[in-house]
C-alpha cells in the first residue's frame, strides 16, 4: 500500500523578471479584451459581443455574395450599384454603435463599481497607464469590428473579380489607407462619447442608453438647426457627433452625403477638427475623473 | 535596510480636517499593528505609504524609497489589501490573482503559477476556479490577501483584514497573517480590533484622531505593568483620587486601569479605603493593548 504524504508547499519567493509599468499596462490591455469578449466569465457574458462580431462578418459575406450572385446573373448590367467599402460602414453602423455602447461601459464601469481600482493603483500602474491601456483595448476591439469585415470584403471582391485577384488588389490600393482613416474617425468620435458616459455613470445599461440617446438625439437636433436660420445656428449643426466620421468617409471615398454640417456649408476638415476637439475634451474629463478616483 | 517605514513630521489634511498630525515614527521589519479607532488616520497613513496620497507636510520613506517621488518603485515592492470591496465578482479567483500579479509586472506564465501557489497558501486551492461572486466573505478576504502577496512583496499593507469575518474566519485570517511573518514578509496591519493586533504583531503604532500615541514593540508594552482594580461602586472617584498622586487611571465600567508606575497597589488600596468602597479584585500583570490604548488617551 502506498502511503500518502501531504506537504505544505509554504511560500516561495519570486526571483524572476519584473516588467514594471509596461507589464502592468499590458495586463490591463489584455484584461480589457477579455472582459469585452466575456473570456474567463460565465457563458452569458460571451453571447452579446460574439453575436455582434458574427453579424459584422456576416454583413461583409452577404455583400460579397450579392456581388457574386448578381455578377453571375447579369454581369456589369446590374440595375443598382452594389455596396462596396464606403457603404459597408453604413451597413453595420447600427451594429457598431450597439457594440460600442456595450464595450466602453464594460471596460470602465465594473472596475469602479467592484472597487478594484484601489488594488490596481496599488500596483506600479498610473492613471495614464490604466486609461491608455483601456483606450487601446477599446480601439482594438472596435477597430476590429470595422476592419475585419472590410478585409473580408476586400478579399472576397478580389476573388470574384473578373480582372483577377491581384489586379483587384493593385487597382484598390487606396483602400489600405482610406478604410483605416475612416475607421479611426468612427472609433475616436464614438469612443470619446462612450468613455465620457462610462466614466461618470455607475450602471452599464444607463451609460449605454446615454451614449445611444446622445448620438440619436443630437442627430435630430442638428438636423433642425440646419433648417432654421438665426445667428450662430450654422455652428450648432456641428453638435451631432455621428455625422463627422461619415463626412470624412464621404470626403475620402469621393461621395456626396447629406448631413446637417454639410448642409450648413462645413467640409471634412471641420469634421476632423470637431472629432479632435471632442476627443480631447472627453480625454480631459475622463482623466480628471480617474485622477480623483486613484 | 534598517527600517521598513520611516515617517518624519508627517501631516496630512483634507481641507479643514487634519487626518494625520506631525507624526514621527519608524517601523522595523516584522509584523506591525496600526491601531486606532475609526477615523484615527489609519487608511490615510496606508494610502500615503503607497504614494496614492501626498503628505501636506513632512517626509515618508518606504523600503528606501520616497513614495511621493518614486511611487511606482514603492508599489512594485508593496502589496495592499484594501478594507472594502476590491474584487471583480465575475472573475474566478485564479484569474483575478494572476491578473494582479501581472499588474505587479510578473510575466503571464509566472503570474498564473504564483496565483495557484498563493491560493493554495491561503487555503483556496480547491476553489480557485470558482467565480468570486460565489465566495463567502471569509473566502473573499483570503483572495484579497492572496492578491496582496502574489507578487512576493517586501511589505504588505493590510487594511482591516479581519473585517466582517465570523470568529472562525477571523482566527484563520490572523493565523495567515502570522504565517506571513514566518515567511519574512514585512506586514503592517491596520485594525481597530486590539486583540487581533495583540495576537499577530511584534510592533504597535497607536493613532488617535491623527495623533501618534505610541510606537513601540509589543513586548515593551508588557513592561508597562498596570493594575486592574474592580470596585463595587464609585470608580470615577477612585480614579480621580489616584490621578491626584500623579498616576494614570482610566475607568472602564466598574474597572479602573491604573498605571503604569510604582506603588500602584498601595495607591489603589489607600484610595479605596478613603472612599469607603469595596475592592472586588486587583490584578497586576501585563496590560492588554486595549488598556494601554485607554491609558494613552485613545478611544477604543
Amino acid at each position: 500500500m502506498t502511503e500518502g504524504v501531504i506537504y505544505d508547499r509554504g511560500y516561495r519567493t519570486y526571483e524572476g523578471p519584473r516588467r514594471g509599468p509596461a507589464g502592468a499596462r499590458r495586463a490591463v490591455y489584455k484584461e480589457g479584451l477579455r472582459r469585452v469578449f466575456g473570456l474567463g466569465r460565465k457563458a452569458r457574458a460571451k453571447i452579446f459581443p460574439w453575436s455582434m462580431m458574427v453579424i459584422g462578418v456576416m454583413t461583409a459575406i452577404v455583400i460579397v455574395g450579392l456581388h457574386f450572385a448578381i455578377g453571375q446573373a447579369v454581369g456589369d448590367a446590374a440595375p443598382v450599384e452594389l455596396p462596396r467599402y464606403a457603404d459597408l460602414f453604413d451597413a453595420y453602423s447600427f451594429i457598431s454603435l450597439i457594440f460600442i455602447a456595450y464595450a466602453a461601459p464594460q471596460l470602465l464601469i465594473p472596475d469602479r463599481t467592484n472597487g478594484v481600482l484601489s488594488v490596481y493603483f496599488s500596483r506600479p500602474l498610473t492613471v495614464n497607464g490604466y486609461l491608455g491601456a483601456k483606450t487601446l483595448a477599446y480601439a482594438s476591439v472596435v477597430g476590429a469590428l470595422y476592419i475585419v469585415p472590410q478585409v473580408l470584403l476586400h478579399l472576397g471582391l478580389g476573388m470574384i473579380s473578373r480582372d483577377g485577384f491581384f489586379s483587384h488588389m493593385t487597382d484598390n490600393l487606396d483602400i489600405l489607407w482610406k478604410v483605416p482613416v475612416t475607421t479611426l474617425g468612427f472609433v475616436a468620435m464614438h469612443g470619446a462619447l462612450a468613455f465620457f458616459f462610462s466614466s461618470f455613470v455607475k450602471r452599464p445599461g444607463i451609460a449605454s442608453a446615454s451614449f445611444l440617446g446622445t448620438i440619436l438625439g443630437a442627430n435630430i437636433v442638428a438636423d433642425q438647426f440646419a433648417r432654421v436660420d438665426f445667428p450662430g445656428s450654422r455652428f450648432l449643426t456641428l453638435i451631432a457627433p455621428d455625422q463627422h466620421p461619415r463626412i470624412i468617409r464621404d470626403f475620402l471615398f469621393d461621395r456626396q452625403g447629406f448631413f446637417p454640417a454639410t448642409e450648413a456649408g462645413f467640409d471634412a476638415w471641420v469634421s476632423a477638427i470637431v472629432i479632435a476637439v471632442f476627443t480631447a475634451l472627453a480625454a480631459w474629463f475622463v482623466h480628471s475623473r480617474y485622477r480623483r478616483l486613484a | 535596510m534598517n527600517q521598513v517605514v520611516e515617517v518624519s513630521n508627517l501631516t496630512h489634511d483634507y481641507g479643514e480636517v487634519v487626518a494625520l498630525r506631525d507624526l514621527d515614527l519608524a517601523v522595523p521589519p516584522g509584523i506591525t499593528g496600526l491601531v486606532g479607532a475609526n477615523g484615527a488616520g489609519k487608511t490615510t497613513m496606508l494610502r500615503i505609504l503607497l504614494g496614492l496620497l501626498h503628505p501636506t507636510e513632512g517626509s515618508v520613506n518606504v523600503l528606501g524609497h520616497d513614495p511621493e517621488a518614486e511611487p511606482l518603485e514603492v508599489r512594485a515592492r508593496v502589496g495592499y489589501m484594501p478594507e472594502v470591496g476590491s474584487l471583480p465578482l465575475d472573475q474566478t479567483a485564479a484569474d483575478f490573482v494572476a491578473y494582479t500579479a501581472e499588474l505587479a509586472g510578473l510575466p503571464p506564465r509566472e503570474a498564473k503559477r504564483r496565483s495557484s501557489e498563493t491560493l493554495f497558501l491561503v487555503g483556496l486551492e480547491e476553489e480557485r476556479f470558482r467565480y468570486l461572486g460565489d465566495f463567502s466573505t471569509g473566502m473573499r478576504q483570503r483572495v484579497k490577501l492572496a492578491q496582496a502577496i502574489v507578487h512576493d512583496p517586501d511589505l504588505v499593507l493590510l487594511d482591516e483584514p479581519a473585517s466582517g469575518l465570523d470568529p472562525e474566519g477571523r482566527e484563520q485570517m490572523l493565523d495567515l497573517i502570522k504565517r506571513l511573518g514566518q515567511f519574512d514578509i514585512n506586514v503592517i496591519v491596520s485594525s481597530h480590533v486590539l486583540p487581533d493586533i495583540e495576537r499577530t504583531c511584534d510592533w504597535v503604532v497607536m493613532l488617535d484622531a491623527g495623533n501618534l500615541l505610541r510606537s513601540a514593540p509589543l513586548k515593551g508594552f508588557e513592561k508597562d505593568s498596570t493594575v486592574l482594580a474592580e470596585v463595587l461602586e464609585r470608580p470615577e472617584e477612585l480614579a480621580a483620587m489616584i490621578r491626584q498622586r500623579g498616576i494614570e487611571a482610566v475607568v472602564d465600567g466598574l474597572r479602573v486601569v491604573v498605571g503604569p508606575g510604582e506603588g500602584l497597589e498601595d495607591a489603589i488600596v489607600g484610595a479605596a479605603a478613603r472612599l469607603g468602597t469595596g475592592l472586588v479584585r486587583m490584578t497586576r500583570g501585563s496590560a492588554s493593548l486595549e488598556e494601554l490604548f485607554l491609558v494613552n488617551g485613545g478611544k477604543a
